[in-house]
């Protein structure tokens, strides 16, 4: 992973600090993605992994620190720049954050309706969308309403929807979370599959070993605010620290 | 972006502020009148205010010109009333103006109407007290009316039954033909009678055909008698009068054949002197038919003047003018 | 926080007044903004116009007929049964009408997007509306109090208008009123005097049911609990809004119209 070094992140955080009401949550946490990998952070139930990665896309704002995605520092973007940026990114919600409102193809088209020209993408509309639910093999719930959906559909169809505008960097909160495991090694293997077909850079927000066992290529655990620890995760299962072996044990 | 408490806080205390100053300047704008125009007091002394009280409306000729601002009791039946009206419009009030209490609407609270004077006279000045005039309540008139009807009745059928007496008895007749004053005064009530039945039968044709117009009439006195308290009462008064007018007509004509009966001159004188008591007792009950034919009278002419029937006799009175005239 | 203490719960206050001051500043910049949500602000429209018609309408009906069997025997009382088309005309368009509407589209309305807005907060859908580039602000706040504005004036109109029918039965029933006269002496009672300030309040009245739906759904606490709370909330403070800008709306009609 040395050679790493050398070449350009995609996405690099350092030094991130975020604090809620005088408890800090971030304290000086730092982040380099590659192009192409699969970077997955590990940590507890609010150890910040979720503060960090919406601090990531804007949706919150870091006390202080340097986030920087494709060269460009979010914190000093304007409004349409960041909205531009974003149309890079795909996010992955943890509860699949689907319109209930909207059926399946109106929650796909949402993300197109504003960026599809910037983005200069030919294809029509309806192909688009035809195309992101095939990469889920969901194209007979096109006209469904989300409330239709099992939680195993709904999670693919938010991933279809976070592919839509063909990211470059997909962000998943949690991916697995609240599915049984079958349907979790279902959508593991999805996100396995879209990351071969569009080679996508992905950070991985989980506490699910299984699933960080599958795809990670590299990993950082996430412990009191800071990148406790990163390595490989044979590298993290195999370390005697114990805050890291109480992830590990079962 | 992100706003601090301290900002929150200090935003939302600026938007409670202005709308607090919002508020009270709207409220003292809409009441800008009070506020920048000059006024002037003048007083007015009443024997009855009805309910009158501090912050009604005062009036002249129509419009609102300032309000009461004090009522003060100055000895019995002399109650002070302090009106404070707008200068601009004050010069109009004439020192003869009169001042009068009545009422705003049928339902609506108490307002002083002041009644433009001669014009030819000087403007009130601060201070001054102006002429006041009291109505009958229409409570009052009714009341009165109502007793004096039923007095009337109960006499007019004690005459009623005396003068079929007197039928039956001829011999009496006698003596009233030799007792000159008797005969004067049983003329001079045929008279009074005659009058007041006529002017009660008129009266009553007018009155109800009035009664008949009011479900349909929006008037004031329409909307009046419409109150069914007022309405009932006053029914009831026209029930009396009615009957006690053709009790009148009664006795007239029993009077009528009386007389007649006199002037064929039946021996009566022999009667008579038999029967000293009846006569008597004819001689009083004249005497009170006489007095209740008045009050009968008096009772009409203030149904005239009363203010829901005043603007149909004055109609009449008009007519009666205009067709004198065409004569 | 201290926000158990009076002190507390005054400056708390004054912070939600403020933020929601600042949060109606930011609509009114963002809703002269471009991109503009027509889409969206026609489907919002439709939604509140049409699910609350039927509320509306038999709220209204009920209204004037309740109303209007109340007054009467206190007229007739007075035997001014004729004054009811004038009286229950003008008392429904200037006051009852629109306060009693604009309460019920609190309830109807103003929860609905409380809870709405709540749930999508909850549920990271604003976050992802956020994340996929679309101003959820302007997508999902300014398109709403557009609408409601847009749509209390027209509820109202109707409300009144239902109101005046259900009246009129009754003084059809009761007093043999033809709707021909009832109505007559309706349009003769009113006047622009009675129907502008009306109208103008109503305007108000439905920005302050989609400002404050907004406000709390928008800033929703996490859970279901904070969904209930949001939609509550909304109908709760809208109401009390409702007040202080008809007392305002009052004083105001004096000023120009009285």
């Amino acid at each position: 992973m040395e050679d790493l070094k050398n070449i350009e992140p995609i996405l690099e955080i350092k030094d991130l600090k975020k604090s809620f009401a005088g408890n800090a949550v971030l304290n000086g946490f730092n982040l380099k993605l590659f192009e192409g990998e699969n970077l997955v952070v590990m940590g507890k139930s609010g150890s910040g992994k979720s503060v960090m990665i919406k601090c990531l896309v804007g949706l919150l704002q870091a006390d202080s620190g340097i986030i920087r995605i494709k060269d460009q520092d979010i914190e000093v973007l304007g409004r349409a720049e960041l909205d531009l940026l974003r149309t890079h990114i795909g996010f992955l919600f943890q509860g699949s954050a689907l319109y209930d409102s909207m059926t399946v193809r109106e929650n796909l088209e949402f993300p197109l309706r504003r960026h599809k020209k910037k983005l200069k993408l030919n294809e029509s509309t309806e192909s688009l969308v035809q195309e992101a639910l095939r990469n889920v093999g969901l194209e007979h719930t096109i006209d469904l309403m989300p409330s239709e959906l099992s939680g195993g559909m709904q999670r693919r169809v938010a991933l279809a929807r976070a592919l839509i505008l063909k990211p470059e960097i997909i962000l998943y909160d949690e991916p697995t979370t609240g599915l049984d495991p079958i349907t979790s090694k279902e959508i593991i293997e999805l996100m396995r599959n879209i990351q071969h077909t569009y080679n996508t850079s992905s950070l991985i927000i989980t506490h699910d070993v299984d699933c960080a066992r599958v795809i990670s290529n590299r990993m950082i655990l996430l412990v009191d605010g800071i990148n406790y620890m990163q390595g490989t995760f044979e590298e993290l299962s195999n370390s005697k620290d114990p805050k890291v072996q109480a992830f590990f044990k079962n | 972006m992100a706003t601090t408490t301290s900002q929150k806080i200090k935003l939302g205390v600026f938007v409670i502020l202005g709308t607090l100053i919002l508020i009270s300047a709207l409220f003292f704008i809409g009441n800008r009148q009070h506020l920048f125009t000059k006024n002037i007091s003048i007083y007015a002394q009443f024997e009855n205010v009805n309910g009158l009280q501090i912050g009604n409306n005062v009036r002249y000729s129509g419009i609102n010109v300032g309000t009461v601002s004090k009522i003060e009791m100055l000895a019995e039946s002399r109650i002070l009333v302090q009106m404070v009206v707008e200068e601009s419009t004050g010069k109009f009030i004439k020192k003869d103006a009169i001042a009068t209490i009545g009422s705003d609407g049928l339902v609506g609270s108490m307002v002083v109407n002041i009644l433009p004077g001669k014009e030819n006279l000087k403007s009130v000045i601060p201070g001054d007290t102006i002429e006041t005039y009291s109505r009958i309540g229409a409570d009052d008139m009714l009341s009165t009316l109502n007793q004096t009807n039923e007095n009337a009745a109960l006499l007019t059928s004690d005459l009623l039954k005396i003068t079929n007496k007197i039928l039956e008895a001829k011999g009496t007749l006698g003596v009233l033909v030799s007792d000159t004053i008797l005969a004067q005064d049983i003329k001079l009530i045929l008279n009074n009678l005659k009058e007041t039945s006529e002017q009660t039968t008129l009266a009553m044709q007018k009155i109800n055909r009035e009664l008949a117009n009011i479900d349909f009439n929006e008037s004031i006195a329409g909307t009046l008698l419409s109150d069914t308290l007022a309405r009932n009462r006053l029914e009831k008064i026209i029930i009396s009068l009615d009957s006690s007018s053709h009790e009148i007509s009664g006795i007239t004509k029993n009077v009528n054949a009386m007389i007649k009966e006199i002037k064929e001159g039946e021996g009566a004188l022999n009667y008579f002197t038999q029967n000293r008591e009846l006569v008597e007792n004819i001689d009083t009950t004249m005497i009170n038919f006489k007095e209740s034919s008045i009050k009968l009278n008096e009772n009409m002419e203030a149904l005239k003047h009363n203010f829901f029937f005043r603007g149909y006799f004055r109609k009449l009175e008009r007519q009666k003018n205009r067709e004198a005239q065409k004569n | 926080m201290d926000s158990n203490t009076i002190w507390g719960n005054v400056k708390s206050f004054f912070a939600e007044v403020g933020d929601m001051a600042y949060f109606a500043g930011r609509f009114f910049i963002e809703v002269f903004k471009s991109p503009f949500e027509f889409r969206e602000l026609l489907r919002q429209c439709y939604n509140m116009g049409n699910r609350s018609l039927l509320l509306v309408s038999v709220t209204g009906f009920i209204l004037g007929l309740v109303f209007t069997l109340q007054s009467r025997p206190t007229l007739m009382e007075f035997g001014a049964e004729s004054w009811m088309p004038s009286m229950v005309s003008i008392s429904i368009v200037r006051e009852i009408g629109p306060v009693i509407i604009a309460l019920i589209c609190a309830g109807r309305i103003g929860s609905g997007i409380g809870a709405e807005l709540g749930s999508m907060r909850v549920t990271e859908q604003i976050d992802a509306m956020e994340v996929s580039g679309t101003n959820p602000f302007k997508y999902l706040v300014v398109t709403r109090i557009v609408a409601t504005t847009l749509m209390l004036p027209l509820l109202i109109l109707i409300g009144d208008a239902i109101a005046l029918f259900g009246s009129a039965i009754i003084e059809n029933l009761k007093g043999e009123v033809s709707f021909l006269l009832y109505f007559n002496q309706v349009f003769d009672a009113l006047t622009f005097a009675d129907v502008i300030p009306a109208t103008i309040k109503s305007f108000f009245f439905g920005f302050a049911i989609g400002l404050v739906g907004c406000y709390k759904g928008y800033y929703c606490s996490k859970g279901t609990v904070g969904v209930g709370e949001a939609s509550n909330a909304a109908v709760v403070y809208t109401s009390m809004l409702l007040f202080v800008i008809d007392f305002i709306a009052v004083f105001a009609a004096d000023i120009f119209y009285g």
